[in-house]
């Protein structure tokens, strides 16, 4: 019982890391807090529901579509919400937070009016799969999630540090404006990551809604809420402080259900924001911070 | 005569947009320091639920519950104030919106006290107690020859302006006055305020607390004018709506989310199509405001110009005067 909890609460760490991972690649680079990505991640989810249940079209290609949508989602948040605030005079830092609270008071709607209100039911024939191990039920879903979580990890890791796209990244991360004078194109490499950020959540849609079968317009607010606590809990701008933080909020969710204590389940993640603030402001894995970025 | 003329659902929409003013300037006391926060439907939910719950379970007078109310939000406004207002900007954001949710989920899990999710109803409403007062000294709404019901809205509709008015004549006030300079050094420049003296956690501890207080007001005044209040009252959306009459209106000046409450309550009242598409609407606002004006419609060179050209005005009649004299005299 204990154990297949921890599984639970594995997986839904791993999504919950995923999650994560979103809003600080772009905290990393861009010095702001996306509002929008939970919105995002719902907008994947429910390309899931569309193409597997309504279309009844194969898993692979849910992941294709949502994808495909969440790029041109976060190509869109780019263009529209933060290029039009960078660079500008006498803007202050809140403005970028507010435009991207916009976009997500916005897509949040938009899915309202398109998919209405109510639970959709995301059924596959592959989230009943499981294997028994003595008294341990897993299942295939959970397996793939975690898989998934993991691989996208290595690889962004990978990608951040080895290739040339991504130490460019990372100059654009530490000093946009020098990366620019070395010959970066700064431009290019913000758009790039806005987009990554936003399949990452998109994809994350997908498994949730595998996972946990249902899919509500409402569901990005409180998974974005908590993204945003596991950046604060592992550290802004950091990829390892966000998989830690992640797997630290999905094991202690999961373990206070297992207490009895099911409806402060969501409060969770707010009072480890508000101690973490206090004790620790740069996070578990951050940097201490020494001048506000501008 | 008078009886056609009140229309008790004119009045209504009135005192939501009153109530609303009031919530606009609570998020505008907050940002005239610099700082954004997102709790402030958290504070008007702990106004709401607190002056619900002790005027009907203590059977307190409704105007005591609702200072109590006031209070209580201030004093969680001191209390969440001054840990998080080392956190700047973005920060303080994320753990006020924390905050909220807490409160949220607080609302929701101590049935005992909040019944839950299903909310609480028959609160007290602040008209009808005021009429049954009273026609206990002899007045009764036939006597001035309307329904009760609409002597029930109009007395609402007047103490909510009477309120209003005193809580904006305060922080115009209070703009003016050493108070209000210190707001305004603070969110210039924090270090420069700082050096030249003024104390920088004190002013943010207040103008949270104030925001706070002012949030848990039009909080308790609204849980008495609606008469129901569930925890899905004062949930993210909330915040966000209190947030955009400042953002949409402006932020400098008081004027600024007096306007834009006034604007966007009446706006989906006017236009019944739009009411539906209400949030995403909100949501090109915000984006389109940051986007092209950031400090809102209304801002200080808005009310300079118009002084000026108030003046100017004046000017030209005197101007105009003194040359018809001279027209006489030669």
């Amino acid at each position: 019982m204990l154990l297949e909890q921890l599984i639970n609460g594995l997986t839904l760490g791993s999504i919950y890391a995923i999650v994560a991972l979103g809003y600080t690649l772009v905290f990393g680079v861009l010095g702001i807090i996306n509002m929008a990505h939970g919105e995002i991640f719902m907008f994947g989810a429910f390309m899931g529901v569309v193409v597997t249940h309504t279309l009844q079209l194969p898993l692979a290609l849910a992941f294709l579509v949502a994808i495909a949508v969440t790029a041109m989602l976060g190509l869109f948040l780019e263009l529209i919400a933060l290029r039009p605030l960078r660079g500008k005079k006498g803007v202050s830092h809140l403005a970028p937070l507010i435009s991207t609270i916009g976009v997500s008071i916005f897509l949040e709607n938009l899915a309202h009016h398109f998919f209405g209100a109510g639970n959709r039911p995301f059924n596959t024939s592959f989230s009943q799969l499981s294997i028994q191990i003595g008294s341990v039920t897993i299942y295939a879903v959970q397996l793939v999630i975690f898989a998934i979580a993991i691989l996208l990890m290595i690889s962004l890791s990978f990608w951040l540090s080895k290739t040339k796209a991504g130490k460019a990244l990372r100059a654009c991360a530490e000093n946009l404006e020098a990366a620019s004078l070395l010959g970066v194109n700064t431009k290019k490499m913000i758009m790039l990551t806005v987009i990554i950020a936003s399949v990452i959540g998109g994809i994350a849609g997908v498994l949730v809604g595998m996972a946990f079968n249902s899919v509500t317009p409402q569901m990005g607010l409180s998974m974005g809420l908590k993204g945003l606590a596991i950046i604060i809990l592992g550290g802004m701008g950091s990829v390892r402080g966000a998989m830690v933080g992640g797997l630290i909020l999905g094991l202690s969710e999961t373990m206070i259900v297992v207490f009895g204590e099911s409806g402060y389940r969501d409060a969770i993640a707010f009072i480890a924001i508000i101690i973490i603030l206090l004790v620790r402001p740069q996070g578990l894995f951050g940097q201490p911070v020494t001048e506000a970025r501008r | 005569m008078l009886a056609e003329l009140i229309n008790p659902y004119y009045l209504q929409v009135l005192s939501f947009i009153l109530i609303n003013i009031i919530l606009g300037i609570s998020i505008y006391i907050t940002l005239s320091t610099g700082q954004l926060s997102l709790g402030h439907a958290g504070f008007m939910g702990i106004g709401a639920y607190t002056s619900a719950i002790v005027t009907i379970n203590y059977d307190l007078p409704l105007i005591v519950g609702i200072l109590l109310g006031a209070i209580v939000a201030g004093l969680t406004g001191i209390l969440i104030g001054l840990p998080t207002l080392r956190l700047q900007g973005v920060y303080l954001a994320i753990a006020t919106l924390g905050f909220g949710e807490v409160v949220r989920v607080l609302f929701i899990n101590w049935e005992g006290m909040t019944q839950g999710a299903v909310g609480i109803s028959s609160i007290p409403h602040i008209g009808r107690e005021l009429v049954t007062g009273l026609r206990d000294t002899g007045f009764t709404a036939d006597m001035i020859g309307i329904r009760s019901n609409q002597l029930i809205s109009v007395l609402v509709f007047l103490i909510l302006l009477v309120v209003t008015i005193l809580l904006i004549s305060f922080f115009v006030r209070q703009h003016r006055s050493r108070v209000g300079r210190a707001f305004a050094a603070i969110k210039m420049d924090e270090s420069a305020a700082e050096a030249m003296g003024i104390n920088i956690t004190y002013y943010k501890v207040l103008a949270f607390a104030q925001g706070a207080l002012v949030a848990g007001f039009a909080g308790a005044l609204y849980a008495h004018i609606t008469a129901y209040i569930s925890p899905s009252d004062f949930s993210y959306h909330r915040a966000v709506e209190i947030l955009i009459f400042a953002v949409f209106g402006g932020s400098e000046v008081i004027a600024g989310p007096i306007f834009g409450a006034i604007f966007l309550t009446s706006m989906p009242e006017l236009l019944r199509d739009v009411s539906e598409y209400r949030y995403m609407i909100y949501g090109v606002i915000l984006v389109a405001m940051m986007a092209f004006r950031p400090q809102g419609l209304i801002d200080y060179n808005m009310i300079h110009k118009l002084k000026r050209l108030r003046k100017k005005k004046d000017q030209k009649t005197i101007d105009e005067k003194e040359s018809k004299r001279h027209d006489i005299g030669s």
